[in-house]
C-alpha cells in the first residue's frame, strides 16, 4: 500500500467532469512528476487533493496513510501531512508574514504553541537559504510580490512545515533561470526518505532541476501513461500528439 | 463649484434648543473674544438650513436619528476633578478626562513645565493667547464650506481644549482627551483647537465612552492648523455604549512640507456621522486619512471625507475599511477635489468595505472633483465577504477555519489600525474586532 493512494478518482466542478478515473501511487522518499496538456485536470488534480471546496468528488478514492482524506477539511488534510505548493499563491495584505507563519506552525504544534526562539531561528535559516530579504517577514503575505518571491514563500512554508507528500502544482510557471534554480535548491534540500513528491508541470524544465524517478502523463482525466526518467526524454522529443498515437495504436 | 453646500436661508435654521437663549447662557460670563466667536458661528449655524432626508448628503442617514431636540447641554462643572490614573495612561505624556464630575489635566511627563507645549481649556486660552486662538479658533475650515454641525459646536461647546505646539516640540508619547458622558439626555459639545508651529511633532487621541443603555450625544468640532513642515495625528475613537449618539467634524488645514494623519474610528454607539476634512494649500503638504468603521446590532455609521487640494504639488492619501454585519449599516462618501491649476496633485481614496452577512448592508460613494490638469487622482471602492480563496490558502496550510476567519478580518483592518501611533488603542480596536467578529 502506497502512502498516497488515488484511487479511481473522479472530480468535477459544477456540471464539468474534469477527473474521470484518476490512479495513482506515490510514497514517500519517491519523486514523481505528472504532466499533461492544458486542460487535462493537472491543476484540478492538486485542488482536489487539497479539498478545494469548489471541487467535488463524485468517484473514487484518496487515502493517505491508509485512511481516506475526502471528508477532511483543507486545514485537517494539511495537518496529516499534505502540502500543496500553489501555482497562483493569493496575497493576504495586512496579514504579515511571521505571524502567518506562526499560525500555521503553531497548528502543528502538539502543544498548540510552537516556542517563539527555535521558530524564528528556524525561519530566519530557511530564509537565508532560500536567498530571501528577511525585511519579508514583516511583509503583508505575497503582497506586491514578484512570481519569484512568492515561490520562494511558498518553498519557505514547505521547508517550515516538513510535510510527508509535497505536490508542486507548476512551481516552474512564470519563473526564471535563477529564481527556478533557487527553488530546485529548496525542494532538492526537503528531498529524502520522509517526504514523497508529486511535481506536476507542462514543461520539461523544472524536472531537469528536480529529477523525478517516475513520470505519469494526465489526459483527459485520466494517467494514460506511466514510466521512468526515460519516459520524460520521450515526450521532450516527441511531443504529446506521440502519447495520443501511442494510446490510438493500443486500442 | 461648492462640494457640500445647501443655499443659504433668511430666516434662521434651528435645531432642538439650540436657539439665542442658549447661546445667550454659554456666552455669559465669558471672555470677549470667546463670546465673539460663539456669535460668528452662531450666526452662520442658523444661516445654513436644517438637514433634512432629500439633501444628498443625509439621504443614507436621516438627521432625525440624532433626535436633537429631546437633548439638554451636560454639565461640567469649572471646578476640576481629581485625575484618576487608567494603567493605559502610561502611553501619554499629558492626559485629560472631561466627564459630569469636571475636568482634570495631568502632564505625566512634565511636558507643559518650560511653555514650549500648552494644553489648558479654551477659557484659560482666551486670557493667556488672545491673539493667537483669535486667528485659529473657527479657521481650520475649508474656504467655501458650511457645515452646520461644526458652526453648531462653536456656537454651543460645553468643553474645549487649546493645544499649542512651539516650534520644534517632538512629543513622544502623545496628548489624550478622554471624555466619557454618564448623564442619559445631555449633550457633550467638545471642541478642540490645535496649532502646530513649524517643524513639530506630536499626536493626539481622542477617546469617547459612555455606559450601555444611557442615552446621550455628541457633537464634536476640531480643528488643526499645521505650518511648515509640522507632523500631527489626530486619532478619534468613537467607542460610545450602545445608545450614544455622535456627530464629529474634523477639519485640517496643512501647509508647506507640513504632514497631517486624521484617523477616525467607529466602533461604538447607535448612530454615528464622522466628517473629516482636510486642505492641503502649500505644495509638498500631505494628509493621510485612515478610518475604520464596524457596524453590528442595529449600529449605523455614517463617514464622509473631504480631501481638498488648493494648492499645486499637494498630496493625501485616504483608507477607510468598514465592516457590517447584523443588521448594521455604513456608509461612505468622500470627495477628492483639486482646484484649477493645481498641478502636479496626487491623491487617492479607497474604501474597502467587509459585507459579512445579508442582513448588513454598506454604501459606498467616492468622488472626484478635478478642475486642474497634470495630475493623479484615483478612487475606489470595494465591498465582499471573507474572500474564499485567502481563507482557503491559509486552511490548506493547517489554519482551522475560525482563526483563518479571524486572521483575515484583522488584517483587513490592520492595514489602518496598524498606522495608529498609540498601541494601547491598536489593542483595544483589535478587542473589539474580535468581540463584534464573534470569535
Amino acid at each position: 500500500m502506497a502512502y498516497l493512494e488515488i484511487k479511481n478518482l473522479h472530480a468535477r466542478t459544477g456540471d464539468i467532469k474534469i477527473l474521470k478515473g484518476v490512479n495513482l501511487e506515490i510514497n514517500k522518499g519517491e519523486v514523481h512528476a505528472l504532466m499533461g496538456p492544458n486542460g487535462s485536470g493537472k491543476s484540478t488534480l492538486s485542488s482536489v487533493i487539497m479539498g478545494h471546496p469548489d471541487y467535488e468528488v463524485t468517484e473514487g478514492d484518496i487515502l493517505l496513510n491508509g485512511e481516506s482524506i475526502l471528508e477532511m477539511d483543507p486545514d485537517e488534510r494539511a495537518l496529516a501531512g499534505l502540502f500543496l505548493c500553489f501555482q497562483y499563491p493569493v496575497a493576504i495584505p495586512g496579514v504579515s508574514i511571521s505571524n502567518f507563519m506562526k499560525k500555521a506552525v503553531d497548528a502543528r504544534h502538539p502543544e498548540g504553541k510552537a516556542p517563539a526562539g527555535p521558530f524564528l531561528k528556524e525561519m530566519r535559516e530557511n530564509m537565508d537559504y532560500l536567498d530571501m530579504d528577511k525585511a519579508f517577514a514583516n511583509r503583508g503575505l505575497n503582497e506586491g510580490f514578484s512570481g519569484g518571491e512568492k515561490k520562494r514563500m511558498e518553498i519557505l512554508q514547505m521547508m517550515m512545515f516538513k510535510p510527508s507528500i509535497a505536490i508542486m502544482d507548476e512551481t516552474d510557471s512564470g519563473l526564471d533561470i535563477d529564481a527556478l534554480q533557487v527553488v530546485a535548491k529548496g525542494v532538492n534540500k526537503m528531498r529524502g526518505p520522509e517526504l514523497g513528491l508529486l511535481v506536476i508541470t507542462h514543461y520539461e524544465r523544472i524536472l531537469t532541476y528536480i529529477a523525478p524517478q517516475f513520470l505519469h502523463i494526465l489526459m483527459e482525466g485520466k494517467v494514460v501513461m506511466s514510466g521512468g526518467p526515460e519516459l520524460v526524454k520521450k515526450l521532450e522529443e516527441n511531443g504529446y500528439d506521440w502519447v495520443r498515437d501511442q494510446l490510438a495504436a493500443t486500442v | 463649484m461648492p462640494t457640500l453646500n445647501l443655499p443659504l436661508t433668511d430666516t434662521p435654521s434651528l435645531l432642538g434648543g439650540f436657539d439665542e437663549t442658549l447661546l445667550e447662557s454659554a456666552r455669559k460670563g465669558e471672555h470677549a473674544l470667546l463670546q465673539a466667536k460663539r456669535t460668528a458661528a452662531y450666526d452662520s449655524y442658523a444661516q445654513i438650513p436644517n438637514p433634512d432626508r432629500f439633501h444628498e448628503e443625509y439621504r443614507r442617514m436621516d438627521p432625525d436619528l440624532f433626535k436633537i431636540a429631546t437633548f439638554s447641554p451636560l454639565e461640567i462643572p469649572e471646578t476640576a476633578a481629581a485625575y484618576q490614573a487608567v494603567p493605559e495612561d502610561s502611553n501619554y505624556d499629558v492626559v485629560i478626562s472631561v466627564s459630569s464630575e469636571g475636568i482634570a489635566i495631568e502632564d505625566c511627563n512634565g511636558v507643559l513645565t518650560d511653555g514650549s507645549l500648552v494644553v489648558m481649556p479654551l477659557d484659560q486660552a482666551a486670557r493667556e493667547h488672545t491673539t493667537l486662538l483669535e486667528q485659529s479658533l473657527g479657521a481650520a475650515m475649508v474656504p467655501g464650506e458650511q457645515r452646520k454641525f461644526l458652526d453648531l459646536n462653536g456656537a454651543f461647546w460645553n468643553v474645549g481644549f487649546f493645544i499649542y505646539a512651539k516650534k520644534g516640540v517632538d512629543l513622544k508619547g502623545g496628548i489624550l482627551i478622554r471624555y466619557h458622558n454618564d448623564q442619559a439626555g445631555t449633550v457633550l459639545l467638545p471642541r478642540l483647537v490645535v496649532v502646530a508651529e513649524s517643524l513639530t511633532r506630536f499626536a493626539i487621541a481622542e477617546q469617547f465612552t459612555s455606559p450601555d443603555d444611557v442615552k446621550t450625544l455628541c457633537i464634536s468640532g476640531r480643528e488643526l492648523l499645521l505650518d511648515a513642515a509640522a507632523d500631527v495625528k489626530l486619532v478619534s475613537l468613537q467607542d460610545w455604549g450602545n445608545e450614544g449618539l455622535h456627530i464629529g467634524e474634523d477639519w485640517a488645514r496643512v501647509k508647506r512640507d507640513a504632514k497631517v494623519n486624521l484617523f477616525s474610528m467607529t466602533v461604538g454607539g447607535k448612530v454615528s456621522k464622522m466628517t473629516v476634512g482636510c486642505d492641503v494649500c502649500e505644495p509638498n503638504a500631505n494628509a493621510y486619512l485612515g478610518g475604520m468603521f464596524f457596524a453590528d446590532r442595529d449600529q449605523h455609521f455614517d463617514q464622509k471625507t473631504l480631501q481638498y487640494h488648493s494648492s499645486a504639488d499637494t498630496y493625501s492619501n485616504m483608507l477607510y475599511k468598514g465592516a457590517v454585519k447584523d443588521n448594521g449599516y455604513s456608509v461612505y462618501q468622500g470627495i477628492i477635489r483639486a482646484l484649477k491649476n493645481c498641478v502636479g496633485v496626487d491623491s487617492y481614496q479607497t474604501n474597502n468595505n467587509l459585507v459579512l452577512d445579508s442582513t448588513a448592508r454598506a454604501d459606498s460613494l467616492p468622488g472626484l472633483i478635478i478642475d486642474a490638469d497634470e495630475l493623479a487622482c484615483s478612487h475606489g471602492a470595494t465591498f465582499g465577504n471573507i474572500d474564499q480563496e485567502q481563507l482557503y490558502y491559509l486552511r490548506s496550510r493547517g489554519i482551522p477555519e475560525g482563526e483563518a476567519r479571524r486572521m483575515l478580518v484583522m488584517g483587513f483592518f490592520d492595514e489602518v489600525i496598524e498606522r495608529i501611533p498609540f498601541e494601547n488603542m491598536q489593542d483595544h480596536l483589535h478587542a473589539v474586532i474580535e468581540r463584534k467578529f464573534g470569535v
